[in-house]
């Protein structure tokens, strides 16, 4: 197949039908900028949930010693006082699963949650040693604490237990509802994307017919047919993909990592990882969108 | 070798009520032949064409082109059939926007032939259908009989085995018609089988070809050297 007819082709397709061409580019940008936003915001609920635990997420914080506000605590949590409390855990009904987390791990999410300075200094106020390591336990139900609740706090070694749902239930329902929302409109506006690669694909045909007819007759192959076809599509979901890509980077840099991220210290925040996975997605669908038509309207109305 | 087109029995029906466009056709064409297609329009010579070109398969029957059993062509390697078949219509089918070099070129670069090749072959075919001179030339600045010579010239440049012509004259003056003929005589003297469908008694009348005639999907004469009308 010799290029210059293929970029010729090219040119001619995408000159020929400028004003389709666009609009199919300009909706793939919107619908998918969408999409990746929701890709984010899916990531940034898995970060949470990750840091803090989700709504099934109890806490059972164990003794570290020397804490006047938590007066059971006489020392720390000794192997014997945990074993205790690992089986009453084990042995409840309402526990799905439970895991520990040591001090050194808590200390870690701490330092990604509070201020630098409480961390540093001769005689930090917060260390590895004064750390409380905690039994993460993931609930059945989300609705069902009351017996774990009970029968661990009044054990020996137990410093205090949070329950994540008060905290997380909230934050998830506002990312969620936000993640639906970018979805539904990028679904709405990729269906509108789909129709529009068809209608364009129609008009190219539609255009091209006497020389389709002719390729037909001549015994042009079918690929070298629909090969013009496809490069259009391609280009343009590129191009569509390549502007949805553009507009999250300018969301991760100027709305997460310029804007929010000093702001916030509390939220662990999505930044350029979670941005490169969400990018890699909008490469995909991008171009799949407009060659998956492609691919089958140009059997449809090429006779191929 | 045997017979570049074949037809054994073949029936040909739509979908809905009605006879079938083609019942029951046997016809051997032999290489190097020059056939004539008569019959009135409804007669069914346009679904032979389009079945030799595998445009669409038959109800029944069976049918080979060169040498391929058209029933069971896989639709993948039904270009490589009509590269070895050349179409010629009514209305030229020229691309408008190109010149007469390029139209003819075009039938080229669409199969991968390289512009080596494209450049040896293109000038060689304008001239043996007459046209050297005007490969320069817009199809609209060409008389009908000369854009018919182009349309020729690009269903041969790939020295098809078969050149099929469906009413190549069916738009020209009775004199170009001769000279279009004239230049498919001269083309099937060069080996290539004409199968060539018509309604020009003039034309049928004065060659003595081979002629087939069909009426209501039958064939209801073949002769070595027949007519338009009833001979006998």
């Amino acid at each position: 197949m010799q290029l210059s007819h293929l970029f010729t082709n090219l040119r001619q397709g995408l000159r020929r039908h400028a004003s389709m061409h666009a609009a199919v580019v300009l909706t793939l940008f919107v619908s998918l900028s969408l999409a990746g936003l929701g890709a984010l915001l899916v990531q940034q609920a898995t970060l949470i949930r990750d840091d803090i635990g989700d709504e099934l997420t109890v806490e059972v914080f164990l003794c570290v010693g020397g804490e006047t506000r938590f007066p059971q605590c006489t020392g720390p949590v000794t192997d014997e006082q945990r074993s205790t409390i690992e089986s009453a855990i084990t042995a409840n009904p309402e526990v799905e699963s439970y895991r520990r987390i040591t001090q050194a791990e808590q200390y870690d999410i701490l330092r990604k949650l509070a201020s630098p300075d409480v961390f540093e200094g001769p005689n930090p106020i917060i260390t590895v040693e004064n750390t409380p390591e905690s039994l993460r336990i993931t609930l059945k139900d989300a609705d069902e604490y009351d017996g774990v609740v009970s029968a661990v706090s009044d054990l020996d070694g137990v410093r205090d237990i949070r329950l994540a749902k008060d905290l997380v239930d909230q934050v998830f329902r506002t990312i969620g509802a936000l993640q639906y929302l970018a979805w539904g409109a990028a679904a709405v506006l990729l269906v509108a994307a789909v129709l529009l690669v068809g209608n364009t694909i129609r008009l190219a045909a539609l255009a091209r017919r006497k020389e389709i007819e002719i390729m037909r007759l001549v015994g042009a192959s079918r690929i070298f047919i629909a090969t013009p076809f496809l490069l259009e599509a391609l280009f343009t979901g590129l191009l569509g993909a390549g502007l949805a890509v553009g507009a999250l980077a300018a969301f991760t840099e100027f709305g997460i990592v310029r804007g929010l991220d000093p702001a916030i210290e509390a939220i662990p925040l999505i930044g350029w990882d979670e941005f490169t996975l969400s990018s890699i997605g909008v490469v995909i669908i991008g171009p799949a969108l407009t060659i998956l038509p492609t691919l089958l309207l140009t059997r449809k109305y090429l006779r191929l | 070798m045997g017979p570049v087109i074949r037809f054994e029995k073949v029936t040909k029906s739509y979908p809905g009520p009605g006879r079938p466009a083609l019942s029951q056709v046997s016809i051997d064409v032999e290489k190097g032949e020059f056939v004539f297609l008569v019959g009135t329009s409804g007669s069914g010579k346009s679904t032979a064409l389009r079945l030799i070109l595998r445009e669409m398969r038959p109800t029944s029957g069976r049918l080979y082109v060169a040498g391929k059993e058209i029933n069971r062509l896989a639709t993948w390697k039904v270009p490589r059939l009509r590269r070895q078949i050349g179409t010629v219509f009514q209305d030229f089918r020229l691309l408008p926007s190109k010149t007469v070099n390029e139209n003819v070129a075009f039938a080229l670069q669409v199969i991968g032939k390289s512009q080596r090749e494209i450049s040896r072959l293109v000038p060689e075919t304008l001239d043996l259908v007459g046209l050297a001179d005007k490969g320069n030339r817009m199809p609209d600045e060409l008389s009908g009989g000369e854009q018919q010579r182009v349309a020729i010239a690009r269903a041969m440049v790939n020295r098809p085995m078969i050149l099929i012509a469906d009413e190549p004259t069916g738009n020209l003056d009775p004199a170009t018609s001769l000279d279009i003929v004239g230049l498919l005589d001269r083309i099937n003297g060069t080996g290539t089988t004409v199968l060539m469908a018509t309604h020009d008694h003039g034309i049928v009348d004065s060659m003595r070809k081979r002629v087939i005639e069909l009426e209501h999907g039958q064939v209801v004469r073949d002769e070595a050297t027949g007519v338009y009308g009833f001979s006998g």
